[in-house]
């Protein structure tokens, strides 16, 4: 209350400073609550009573414990068929984009003859592609179509990605270095391997989060590419469940697979209501997680590669 | 002739001890383009080749005949396209849903970047950020889903704490709402990015100067942060002007419903449904092929013009 019981600031704030500070944590108080609520939703109403779910009831607190959902998702077969494959078309496109990613950026970070041509030649596919039909024809004619190969090679090199690891070698690797590597008589493949990768730690974890996440969560190139069963990776399966306005028809993944249960129609209904949300957090749990345990070198190194060298 | 000949042989002089630099110069140089190789074969594959493919924009393309053996059929597919019911309605719903999606889309990050900057306190300040990242991280396929699910008339939580049954997936007149809402909650956060980097980047001394003279946190804000802001902002909205008719098909294909097709039919998924579910290839290569001009040509407009009245410029 009086001035003796306050801590000291440093520095005094002027009046409209602490005006300003409080309203901008409040600002930030509100939309933290607006970016994680749908996320907390979602997850308490996965394990919760379905009939709690259908009705609303699910609010801030998981209604009437149950597992009934990731139940009938753990027993949904083409959904961990399509985990599996979602798995492989992640680790194995990942790890070639990595490689061949770090590979040109730490060709472009260096001086060589022909290079603005080599540059302009990777730049230029940002802004004019063939779009979707003649990618489609000539790939198709290169018999890529409906091969698990063309959804490990597909989105290969992304040219931001490519430009944020070039700036990154640029910025952090002294030219110096360089010059001594060549002075002991290395190579540019002795260089890059001995030298640049050790030291790419970050950015190395930055591109496997970008490439990762990217394969994980794309839909799109196995409803343009793949057509048997089989080989579609999880989020095109999880489109059939998810995005759709039936809740529960024949076509319904959910309802066709506990048709048959004992209890029958309505049972498979309510399963249906909260698999949904169980199927989310089951799909969504790898990418975020990734995320998160690669957070503490994410955010500086997307800071330094973003920051024009 | 003396002169001449010295010339000559000065000239043979030059051209030696250039093909000898250059020669010099592969001869260390060669494994940057072994380097380069896969990433330059890639691009060929799915970049280049199909450039070529796009000619069966003026063909009638047959899988039987090939891309170069098709029959040649000129703007037939052009003028098939503009000449039809759709072009227009096409052309309208994908310039109103990028239009609206930059105007709010755009200015959100920045301003969420500069008020995340002011923080004082550096773990609330990390964990904000960690935060409002997170969102980005869910695929388009879960986005979609979670509309469904919440804005679902029956079982949805928004019209159980509404009292209502609306529809929102099938009303037209909630399409462009929902999808730019779902756009900005997942992706401005993440969007700070870029802001955040040329923010860190002040030198703190002219904060130290304004804090001396006697500014404010606002004026802060008005007179260094939003004058360190401009160039890259500039930057972002040159490259956002080359998508002003671009398609975000993979979200609209996954929230379009027999009922909101009159707004959420764009030319991405009228493309991907025309040419993939009905192989009208040449039809559909021509309708891309006029949308990668018209984003060409925009990109570089905005940025002939971004050069011409101030210094920021991709290129």
């Amino acid at each position: 209350m009086t001035a003796a019981t306050k801590p000291v600031a440093k520095i005094r704030e002027t009046r409209s400073d602490r005006i300003f500070n409080a309203v901008n944590t409040a600002f930030w108080i509100v939309v933290l609550a607006i970016v994680l609520y749908p996320l907390y939703l979602i997850l308490i109403a996965s394990v919760s009573d379905p009939d709690a779910v259908m009705m609303g009831r699910v609010l801030f607190k998981p209604v009437d414990f149950s597992l009934i959902g990731y139940e009938a998702v753990f027993r949904h077969r083409d959904l961990w068929n399509s985990y599996v494959n979602a798995i492989f078309y992640t680790l194995a496109g990942s790890a070639l984009s990595l490689v061949v990613t770090l590979m040109a950026a730490y060709g472009l970070s260096r001086r060589f003859l022909a290079k603005g041509l080599f540059n302009f030649l990777i730049v230029f596919t940002m802004f004019f592609t063939g779009g979707l039909i003649p990618t489609f024809i000539t790939l198709k004619d290169m018999g890529l179509y409906n091969t698990r190969i063309i959804m490990v090679i597909i989105n290969c090199v992304s040219v931001w990605n490519l430009m944020v690891a070039r700036t990154y070698i640029k910025t952090t690797l002294p030219e110096d270095l360089y010059e001594a590597a060549v002075v002991d008589g290395a190579t540019h493949f002795v260089y890059f391997f001995r030298i640049v990768l050790p030291l790419s730690g970050t950015i190395i974890a930055v591109l496997s989060v970008y490439y990762g996440v990217a394969r994980w969560n794309d839909y799109f190139t196995a409803l343009v590419y793949i057509r048997d069963r089989v080989k579609l990776p999880l989020q095109t399966i999880l489109r059939e469940v998810l995005a759709s306005l039936t809740t529960s028809t024949s076509s319904d993944a959910f309802f066709s697979a506990y048709a048959n249960d004992t209890k029958g129609m309505t049972d498979a209904m309510r399963k249906a209501a909260v698999a949904k949300y169980c199927c989310i957090v089951v799909s969504t749990a790898p990418a975020v997680l990734l995320y998160i345990f690669m957070q503490k070198y994410f955010v500086k190194g997307v800071m330094i590669g973003s920051l024009k060298g | 002739m003396d002169i001449q000949a010295d010339r000559k042989v000065n000239r043979r002089q030059d051209l030696n001890s250039m093909f000898k630099r250059v020669g010099l110069k592969l001869k260390t140089d060669w494994q940057i383009y072994v380097l380069l190789l896969p990433a330059l074969a890639f691009f060929f594959v799915f970049n280049y080749k199909p450039l070529y493919g796009i000619q069966i924009a003026f063909r009638n393309y047959k899988a039987a005949f090939g891309v170069t053996g098709s029959a040649w059929v000129g703007l037939k597919n052009f003028r098939d396209f503009f000449t039809s019911y759709y072009a227009g309605r096409l052309f309208i719903n994908t310039f109103v849903l990028n239009l609206y999606g930059l105007l709010w889309g755009f200015p959100l990050p920045v301003l969420l970047a500069i008020l995340l900057n002011q923080f004082r306190n550096q773990r609330f300040k990390a964990f904000t950020q960690t935060a409002i990242y997170v969102p980005h991280f869910i695929s388009t396929v879960v986005m979609a889903g979670m509309l469904y699910l919440f804005l679902s008339p029956t079982n949805g939580i928004i019209n159980h704490l509404m009292g209502t049954s609306t529809y929102f997936m099938l009303e037209p007149r909630w399409f462009r709402s929902l999808f730019i809402i779902s756009d900005l909650w997942q992706h401005s956060g993440w969007n700070t990015i870029l802001y955040l980097a040329t923010l860190s980047a002040i030198n703190p001394e002219i904060y130290e100067a304004a804090t001396i003279d006697g500014a404010t946190r606002l004026k802060k804000i008005l007179h260094v942060d939003i004058p360190h802001l401009l160039p890259i902002c500039t930057m972002m909205l040159i490259l956002n002007a080359g998508s002003l008719m671009g398609s975000n098909t993979d979200k609209a294909l996954l929230m379009s419903t027999s009922g909101n097709t009159p707004v959420s039919d764009i030319i991405g998924v009228y493309v991907y449904r025309m040419g993939l579910e009905k192989a009208q290839y040449s039809y559909t290569s021509a309708i891309g092929l006029c949308v990668n001009l018209i984003n060409f040509v925009m990109i570089m407009s905005v940025n002939w013009f971004s050069r011409r009245i101030g210094e920021t410029s991709l290129f």
